[in-house]
């Protein structure tokens, strides 16, 4: 069958120097095209430079951002940042999409700062599987992290009941 | 160098008058799933959604893929990004919600799209802003679900 729509985004984390991260967002899709660029600084993970560049926008509909983006200078990645950027660049005169892809700008640093965690506890503390939907042949997952250190994670007030992976337990 | 990465890729193609179908997928250093979602049209109702979990990071989160199932009957309106992140999120897996608000939002600008191809054939000089106007008045659920497009 052929597809006709399609939307394909990718967010990049690149540290600049120790302590500062600069984080790009871009999002195509058959309509539009926006890119989001953010350089967040350690230790409060404040942006410190933000830039929202709308490509395309094939039916007009997205306002001009370019001087909204100085606003976010300043907001920090954590609680609360949600309801912030959506009343920044959100509501009725700006853009629902550019201030999702201005969440999901922040929100994928939190990733990339947990990926060295969980690489060490997996290769620490995890256990070896062959997860039946992988096989036969290949497998993506051989080493995971098992229930009881979830549980033990699971003691962490942010991660309970999180997810799945934490509830219950 | 990049520390961390993540692409999210998502397809929308129509089977017949009333059933549309999106595809998605997401990758990046933790985590790989992909979801598929049926949905009944006009009624924007979900009428099918397939989670699979396929790299992750502990051996419970394959769980997660289960949880999704529960949005089935669930209408595409303004409340779904909040279902769909609250209930689904929380209870299954929260990187799995977002791919699956990618898809639902993806389908409804699908339909924009499909409609503005089709005009833009007809009459190639056509007010591309004013086809919005007129589709998200044909459909107030959109309108409010996507806010802008």
């Amino acid at each position: 069958m052929i597809l006709d729509y399609q939307m394909n985004s990718i967010t990049t984390v690149q540290p600049l120097v120790q302590g500062l991260w600069r984080v790009t967002a871009r999002t195509d899709d058959t309509l539009f095209s926006a890119e989001v660029t953010l350089d967040i600084m350690a230790p409060a993970l404040d942006i410190r430079n933000a830039r929202i560049e709308v490509r395309r926008d094939t039916l007009g509909l997205t306002p001009d951002l370019s001087k909204v983006s100085e606003k976010l200078v300043g907001v920090r990645v954590g609680p609360g940042m949600t309801k912030i950027v959506r009343g920044l660049i959100g509501g009725e005169t700006g853009s629902a999409r550019i201030a999702e892809l201005v969440l999901e700008a922040m929100e994928m640093l939190v990733n990339a700062l947990t990926v060295p965690e969980l690489r060490k506890a997996t290769q620490a503390i995890g256990k070896d599987i062959a997860f039946p939907d992988d096989g036969p042949t290949v497998f993506l997952n051989n080493r995971v992290i098992g229930t009881e250190q979830a549980a033990s994670m699971a003691a962490n007030p942010r991660l309970k009941d999180s997810c799945v992976v934490f509830r219950d337990l | 160098m990049l520390i961390y990465s993540r692409m999210k890729s998502v397809g929308v193609q129509k089977q017949g008058e009333n059933r549309r179908v999106v595809s998605g997928v997401l990758e990046d250093e933790l985590y790989a799933m992909q979801c598929e979602i049926a949905v009944d049209w006009p009624t924007l109702t979900l009428e099918s959604v397939q989670a699979r979990m396929k790299r992750f990071t502990t051996e419970r989160c394959p769980l997660a893929s289960e949880v999704f199932a529960r949005a089935e009957g669930w209408r595409i309106d303004s409340e779904l990004d909040g279902k769909i992140k609250k209930e689904l999120g929380r209870m299954g897996c929260r990187h799995m919600a977002i791919l699956m608000v990618d898809c639902c939002r993806a389908l409804a600008r699908a339909e924009l799209a499909r409609e503005l191809a089709t005009a833009l054939e007809a009459d190639p000089a056509l007010d591309k802003k004013g086809l919005a106007e007129d589709f998200f008045r044909r459909y107030p659920d959109l309108k409010d679900y996507l806010q802008l497009v």
